[in-house]
């Protein structure tokens, strides 16, 4: 009970996280049948956002609720740039948004330097639950991704906006002709999936080493989420996120982490072969 | 004799002037690499040697991309596989030269085979196939570093063999000099076979399945299996190359199977005008070179270089040196090495 326990939340802590860095990559590519490249950026930008606050004195909470925004004005600008003028070119989007991420690891690294950046936690210590001893923070960080994920599926199945992105994902040009605006859609939902990584990376921040190519890292993992999970769908995402997630914190405690990275990709790919629409079908 | 039906398949029509013109042309390019070493000095020679045997896999990934518009974005999995294959074999098992090499193809080759079944059987194509295939070099990255015992890990291995036949009982060993020409023979061999393969016959076919493989399909042709053998081909000379490559270098690492070398080549490609084939090696020239200048000035400035030039040929230059050529007007010389558009 002591080491499945902590296990447990571990596995949690990966999958909230992987849930909501794949949320914006699972709309992008159900809209656009593109992935962006540049997805991991916007974490690495969120964990930026943080250990700047912090290093001019600002404190965790403050990085949290500016993180988003941070995001969404990046996710408008590469949106405005770069993906408008690409929609009838899948290629050269994934072309484009790798030469994007590269420049912005770059950038990132000339500003603040190429080393781990210093992140203080905000919750020290652990809290003893039914006498087993739980490091606080991981138990706020699900907490608080579930209850973000849980608003996305409020605004996705409810709201006007979550109508409309439905409709575009279903069929664009019959959403254009009930009078959706489509590349709207596009703009908007683009910025919130930056915003969720970025609040992802916040999130992220206190547990991992920060540098600037750290979101490469979660960028091949998301990746994955998003295609075993199907897209378009946030059930998919999360089904998603908990079958990466929980292979790779299984994998991870019984061999080299490197191996268990390959060993989850490979097992991905093999459900591609067979589930080439993801698990849950939208 | 060969079969009649594989005959048919490589059957060529004759060379029209133009075509002879560029070859001529490709030829006076070779002759004057030929005859560089009467001037050149060690250093100068090192790089074009290094350049030639790199010209290789950009050539292998360009027959892929430009030839049947699969790009692999992970290409460096096959040139790695083959380096870490003649690497493994001819330090830890003291092997041959020529057995090294020819695992490296049979190793590169079947680890395409398996990943190609997979994907291209099961209808991975375009942005998919992209993004899958930058998986796998992921992987197989992955995978080298977990085995520090075998495969040196993080640092790779060095001290990796010369080059090294064994001749009617007399040992020959390459020097820098007969490097160079078995470099440039390589890569010119790969050149033609490659040009003359996608000229004939079987190049027809995949060029119908380039233009539309839907249609392709309803004139009888099996396109996956098509593109899976196009696939295995293009990872055996990138096997080749890094086979190469790596005795020359002396050493292995994981750079040399990872996303970072998998992309640059598509840059290479890119710069030289996709589907071109004399193009991305000339791209590959210049890259390499244009690498170590700015490499000299800051290590940190790379990346940068090749994100911008990631985002320029998607923009600004779809057809790489192509582009600039239609702007002078000295593509009409080229004729005979028409190009793809990035879409």
């Amino acid at each position: 009970m002591e080491t499945i326990v902590p296990a447990i939340l571990n596995c949690l802590t990966l999958i909230s996280i992987l849930i909501l860095f794949g949320l914006g990559m699972a709309i992008i590519f159900g809209m656009m049948g593109v992935i962006n490249l540049a997805h991991g950026e916007f974490m690495t930008i969120g964990a930026f956002t943080l250990t700047f606050l912090q290093s001019i004195g600002g404190s965790y909470w403050l990085a949290l609720v500016l993180a988003p925004f941070v995001g969404i004005f990046f996710g408008l600008l590469l949106e405005g740039l770069v993906i408008r003028h690409l929609y009838t070119r899948p290629v050269g989007t994934i072309l484009a948004t790798w030469g994007i991420s590269l420049i912005i690891q770059k950038v990132l690294e000339m500003i603040f330097g190429s080393g781990i950046q210093a992140v203080f936690n905000p919750f020290k210590g652990a809290v003893s639950l039914f006498g087993i001893v739980l490091p606080a923070y991981r138990l706020f960080l699900v907490g608080f991704a579930s209850a973000v994920i849980a608003c996305c599926f409020l605004v996705f199945r409810r709201s006007r906006f979550g109508v409309d992105l439905r409709a575009v994902i279903q069929n664009r040009d019959m959403a254009e002709v009930l009078g959706i605006h489509a590349k709207r859609t596009y703009r908007l939902a683009f910025a919130l999936g930056a915003a969720l990584a970025a609040l992802g990376g916040v999130l992220v921040a206190p547990i991992v080493t920060v540098y600037a190519t750290v979101g490469v890292t979660f960028l091949t993992k998301a990746f994955f989420v998003v295609i075993v999970g199907g897209t378009g769908t946030i059930a998919g995402v999360a089904v998603g996120g908990a079958v990466i997630g929980f292979l790779e914190t299984f994998f991870n405690y019984t061999m080299h982490p490197s191996l268990a990275r390959a060993l989850v990709l490979i097992l991905a790919v093999i459900i591609f072969r067979f589930r080439p629409q993801g698990l849950v079908r939208s | 004799m060969i079969p009649n039906r594989i005959r048919i398949l490589f059957q060529q029509e004759r060379l029209s002037p133009r075509e002879k013109g560029f070859l001529s042309a490709v030829g006076v390019l070779m002759v004057l690499i030929g005859v560089y070493p009467l001037w050149g000095d060690s250093y100068g020679l090192s790089v074009v040697r290094d350049s030639l045997i790199l010209s290789i896999f950009a050539l292998s990934l360009d027959f892929l991309w430009g030839k049947t518009d699969l790009l692999c974005f992970g290409h460096s999995t096959f040139f790695g596989t083959g380096a870490y294959a003649m690497a493994l074999l001819t330090l830890k098992y003291q092997t041959s030269s020529v057995v090294g090499i020819l695992a490296a193809l049979v190793i590169a080759s079947s680890v395409a085979l398996l990943a190609g079944y997979f994907l291209i059987y099961a209808g991975v194509r375009r942005q998919y196939f992209v993004i899958v295939t930058l998986a796998l070099c992921m992987i197989a990255q992955q995978i080298v570093i977990s085995l520090p015992g075998f495969t040196g890990g993080d640092a790779g291995l060095i001290d990796i063999p010369p080059l090294a036949f064994s001749f009617f009982s007399k040992d020959v060993t390459f020097n820098d000099d007969s490097l160079y020409f078995l470099a440039l023979g390589l890569s010119a061999a790969t050149f033609l076979g490659l040009w003359f393969f996608t000229r004939g016959n079987y190049g027809k076919i995949l060029k119908s399945i380039l233009y539309n493989e839907t249609r392709a399909q309803t004139f009888g042709h099996n396109t996956s299996f098509h593109l899976l053998i196009a696939f295995v081909i293009s990872a055996m000379l990138a096997g080749l190359s890094g086979a190469i490559y790596t005795v020359t270098q002396g050493i292995v690492t994981p750079d040399l199977i990872g996303p970072v070398l998998a992309t640059e080549v598509v840059v290479w490609v890119a710069v030289g005008g996709r589907g071109t084939l004399l193009g991305p090696m000339i791209g590959c020239f210049l890259v390499v070179r244009m690498r170590q200048e700015i490499s000299s000035i800051s290590t940190t400035l790379w990346p940068l270089v090749m994100g911008i030039a990631f985002v320029l040929m998607v923009f600004v230059f779809p057809d790489g040196i192509v582009t600039i050529a239609r702007w002078t007007g000295i593509h009409r010389l080229f004729r005979g090495a028409e190009g793809r558009h990035i879409t």
